[in-house]
């Protein structure tokens, strides 16, 4: 098995190259930092917010596909009151969040670079159904991308390539770390090696979406019934508390 | 002295834009943008707007040029700021280039982000409202996937946002349905034939946005309601 996993370096995609290793796959990881060391793993560094950098790298993977499992993961957030935020980080956020992601999906399959049966990961959030307010733009990111997996999930299976959107609630990651409220409680992030697992094991029975925890499920059905409620929930929990802009 | 609330509309030398362009000019001090050249538009702009020539595709710059000949009108604030200029290509993943994806995305959110960044003072001094235009396709479009995503990322937009600014600037969001507009030829999609009966005319779609805009509802789409009046009625608007 060949896969691909971006925003390799830490957090839950370095947890993804683990386990797919453990399953004897080899995998090209790509981040712009450093990516620990592994036997098996390609390690690409590459500034996915870089248009010029992304052409380059996508001629690359196209050439070194066809690949089986596809993990867009990467993504940076921008947390704080909304005008405060450089509009430069706003357009670094939707560039690697979901332009790349799409960019890259559709040069490896035009290229024939997705193998039969391959299956493509979008890493939405939980977001997607409950807003963010005090990360908007993320949100829409997130949205932007949960979209576009949806809008091309049927092409795809016609060429027998899977498309699974994963919705996560938070991961106990130096990311939540940095732009979660003062305060809030890191007990109940989920472990990004379990939430790994879960994926890798969802993606293989091609669920078309997969919401990894009891919350993200709850959360999702509580956005979709009451979303103005919700959303306002989320505003106190979240945009309330936030004590400062991170970018 | 001119007391008429004040709108700027972006994408207004076409389609919807100028649609609430007509509809809107008696009433309130418009100040548009567009992409063209002044001299070339197709129709005259009501008298009394000023125009912005803008190009939103490298959205940092496009708005810039907006926000400067704004200061430079000598406006202190802004009543509503409508969001409306789109582009959109009809590609199927199969198809869809980089550029494609690139250059809707930027038009249709990124440059979306940074007028409502840019232009939130204006509107917070008088209460104002950002009204972005989305789509119907935000629920996702297999023929236009990132166009659908754009859309889907103004939705999610609208929503954290208007919880974000609650009490201060009100945030909207309007998804029109399927309009005759040059949007769907630039685009390549197919035109003719008995599907565009049932598309909207802009000039129809139009009162409806205002309809809704007027109504302060956080989100709408225009779609049923309309299209069953055209159905009873048999007027287009």
């Amino acid at each position: 098995m060949k896969a691909l996993v971006t925003g390799a370096a830490s957090g839950l995609g370095l947890a993804l190259v683990e386990r797919l290793c453990a399953q004897g796959a080899d995998v090209v990881a790509i981040d712009r930092n450093l990516i620990p060391s592994n036997d098996g793993v390609t390690a690409l560094t590459v500034d996915l917010s870089d248009r010029d950098a992304v052409d380059q790298l996508n001629v690359e993977l196209c050439a070194m596909g066809p690949f089986d499992f596809v993990v867009h993961n990467a993504g940076i957030s921008a947390t704080g009151r909304f005008e405060e935020i450089p509009e430069q980080a706003y357009q670094k956020l939707l560039a690697v969040n979901c332009e790349t992601p799409m960019v890259m999906t559709s040069a490896l399959l035009q290229a024939g670079s997705l193998a039969p049966r391959a299956h493509v990961l979008f890493i939405s959030s939980i977001s997607h159904q409950t807003g963010y307010p005090g990360a908007s733009v993320y949100a829409a990111s997130k949205d932007a991308l949960a979209v576009y997996a949806k809008s091309i999930r049927r092409d795809c299976s016609r060429q027998d390539i899977h498309v699974m959107t994963v919705f996560p609630g938070p991961v106990r990651t130096d990311h939540a770390e940095r732009h979660a409220p003062a305060g809030a409680n890191a007990e109940r992030r989920m472990e990004p090696t379990v939430l790994a697992r879960k994926i890798v094991r969802a993606a293989l029975r091609r669920r078309k979406t997969f919401y990894p925890e009891p919350q993200a499920k709850i959360g999702g059905f509580l956005g979709t019934l009451m979303p103005r409620a919700t959303t306002r929930f989320m505003r106190r929990t979240i945009f309330e508390k936030l004590d400062r802009t991170v970018y | 002295m001119d007391d008429r609330p004040t709108a700027l509309i972006t994408g207004a030398t076409s389609g919807i834009g100028l649609a609430l362009v007509q509809r809107m000019s008696d009433d309130q001090r418009l100040i548009l943008t567009g992409r063209r050249d002044p001299s070339v538009l197709p129709e005259k702009l009501p008298q009394g707007t000023q125009y912005i020539k803008a190009d939103l595709s490298v959205p940092g710059v496009g708005v810039d040029t907006i926000e400067a000949a704004f200061k430079a009108a000598d406006h202190k604030s802004l009543d509503r700021l409508i969001v409306n200029a789109g582009t959109g290509f009809y590609a199927p993943v199969e198809r869809e280039d980089a550029g494609m994806i690139r250059s809707t995305l930027d038009v249709n959110l990124g440059a979306s982000v940074i007028l409502a960044c840019r232009f939130a003072p204006y509107l917070e001094a008088v209460g104002g409202t950002v009204v972005f235009i989305g789509s119907v396709a935000h629920r996702g479009a297999a023929n236009m996937p990132s166009y659908a995503a754009s859309k889907a990322g103004l939705a999610g937009l609208a929503r954290s946002l208007g919880s974000e600014w609650e009490g201060r600037i009100g945030v909207q969001i309007i998804h029109p349905g399927p309009t005759r507009t040059g949007m769907h030829e630039k685009a390549g999609y197919p035109t003719g034939g008995k599907r565009d009966r049932l598309f909207f005319s802009s000039e129809g779609m139009a009162d409806e946005i205002i309809r809704l805009m007027d109504s302060g509802r956080p989100h709408g789409t225009v779609m049923l309601r309309a299209g069953l009046r055209q159905l009873f009625s048999g007027k287009r608007s």
